[in-house]
């Protein structure tokens, strides 16, 4: 029983990660973001570092599961802007 | 072990819950209709770092709301900066903010590419001489296709087609960060695409003038 629990709790917890994966941490993701919208003044670009921003505000507080929601809507805008894709 | 199975159950419940940025929540009400009728005025062309900012503190009290440590001043304050955000928007966009759209006439690509045609350069040198000229301004290259061919087709092809126009006045001593890209795909067409002439026309480049 106790290691059904065990292997309940890993899936529990790899659930949110696995959307962005283990190895790019939040701190990167910001940077590829504010790299790839260099110098792009649109309104995804914008939003897209804003969320960006909240990311690592969040991640300053530990919440590592709500940084990596706010990198996953920020990447979604940086890919809207500048015809990125 | 029912209290394990319940602790377990609910570490589960967390961590699916992590993800769940709900701007319906009606507490957000005023916030989504300030964003919304600044957006129907044009903000996101006129203003877009004010409104990109509203929309993004609404999605931050929109996470805030949904925190089990529930900080009522601090949700306060996000939404009411999502509205004062919108507003300032929103005034910013009113006063005759129809986006200034300058045409490029004879921009041209091979069928089914992103590669500029030879026939492309007077066009293009010229913009690169209006955008040298007018030297504040900052735009977004629009790239427009006709309604030949799947929306997703399209859709990517006038990404490529706007990224192409957008390389090319960059090469051209145009600074980069007063360049964007942008593809419409078939979703603006300005004429019929029942007729030849009418698809020539909506396959377009165009200089949109963004506010700064």
């Amino acid at each position: 029983m106790k290691s059904i629990l065990f292997l309940i709790t890993l899936f529990a917890f790899a659930l949110p990660a696995s959307s962005a994966g283990f190895s790019v941490s939040v701190d990167q993701r910001s940077d590829a973001v504010s790299a790839q919208l260099k110098g792009d003044n649109s309104y995804h670009a914008h939003l897209a570092r804003e969320l960006s921003d909240i990311a690592i505000e969040e991640k300053s507080q530990h919440d590592i599961d709500v940084a990596k929601a706010f990198m996953d809507l920020a990447e979604e805008h940086a890919a809207k802007a500048g015809g990125a894709k | 072990m029912m209290r394990r199975i319940l602790i377990v159950l609910a570490a589960f419940s967390m961590s699916a819950c992590a993800h769940n940025i709900n701007i319906d929540r009606s507490e957000l009400d005023g916030a989504r209709a300030a964003i919304a009728a600044a957006k129907a005025a044009g903000a996101e062309q006129c203003a877009p770092k004010l409104q990109a900012q509203a929309v993004a503190s609404l999605y931050w009290a929109a996470h805030e709301l949904h925190e089990t440590d529930y900080h009522p001043d601090e949700n306060a304050e996000l939404i009411a900066q999502a509205e004062a955000k919108a507003k300032a928007a929103h005034e910013k966009a009113l006063p005759g903010c129809t986006v200034e759209i300058i045409k490029l006439k004879g921009v041209y690509f091979d069928t089914n590419s992103a590669d500029l045609k030879p026939a492309s350069v007077s066009t293009l040198n010229h913009a690169v001489d209006t955008l040298k000229r007018r030297s504040d301004i900052s735009v977004e290259v629009a790239a427009h296709t006709d309604s030949h061919g799947s929306d997703a087709y399209n859709q990517a092809l006038s990404d490529r087609r706007a990224a192409s126009v957008k390389a090319y006045l960059e090469s051209h001593g145009i600074a980069a960060n007063r360049l964007s890209s942008k593809g419409y795909g078939e979703t603006q067409p300005v004429a019929s695409n029942a007729t030849a002439t009418g698809r020539a026309t909506n396959r377009r480049v165009e200089l949109r003038v963004l506010a700064q």
